[in-house]
């Protein structure tokens, strides 16, 4: 599933491991989420979007159109 | 001068130092099993070879093995899948699976093969050596190939 999970992170200059701290995870998850080998449970999911103060659809994109 | 750490960061360090003492345990725990089965074991028996009935050991070593052994291959894992991320522990059921999926498979196949004798007969430390094998392969193709 593509994400801005790394654009995001970038624009607020935070590495891998500053937002894995954040939302609790480690730093080789969030690493695997940017690249795609990962997508993460719902909770998860919804963790990054209030992080982020977003829509959990503004983040992630599974390449279905509405 | 180095960029002080974002809380994030500091978290992240912490979960890391988290991770190296539980390994440090797990490293504890394996080397004094095999410490005290070396220096205590009195008989003639191998696990590897299924000679079971030569192996000897004091009754009270035998158990105080079996609680370490206990706390090794469950309480242990168990307590580090509350402690990993949602990544790591899917990674972690890949290959518990992989080492099911192995000995339901593995052991009727060393069966046949025993009955049209091509290999010797099944035997436990066998049984379990497919399961811990299968399980140290899947665990890298779950978290590198995939």
């Amino acid at each position: 599933m593509k994400n801005r999970l790394k654009v995001l992170r970038a624009e607020r200059d935070w590495s891998q491991a500053e937002l894995a701290g954040r939302l609790d995870v480690s730093r080789q998850a969030v690493n695997a989420i940017e690249t795609g080998k990962h997508d993460p449970s719902l909770p998860l999911a919804f963790r990054i979007a209030r992080l982020f103060e977003m829509r959990i659809e503004d983040i992630f994109d599974d390449g279905e159109q509405q | 001068m180095s960029k002080p750490l974002g809380p994030g960061e500091a978290r992240t360090r912490q979960r890391q130092r988290r991770q190296l003492v539980y390994v440090a345990i797990a490293a504890l725990l394996g080397g004094g099993i095999g410490f005290v089965t070396g220096f205590f074991d009195k008989g003639d028996g191998s696990l590897f070879t299924g000679d079971w009935e030569a192996l000897s050991l004091d009754p009270a070593i035998a158990v105080i093995l079996a609680l370490a052994l206990v706390a090794g291959f469950a309480v242990l894992p168990l307590y580090g899948f509350t402690q990993i991320d949602e990544m790591k522990r899917e990674n972690n059921l890949i290959a518990s699976t992989g080492g099911c999926i192995a000995v339901i498979t593995g052991f009727p196949v060393w069966a046949v093969l025993y009955a049209g004798g091509f290999v010797p007969a099944p035997h436990a430390f066998g049984v379990f050596a497919i399961a811990f094998v299968a399980m140290a392969i899947s665990y890298p193709i779950a978290r590198f190939v995939r």
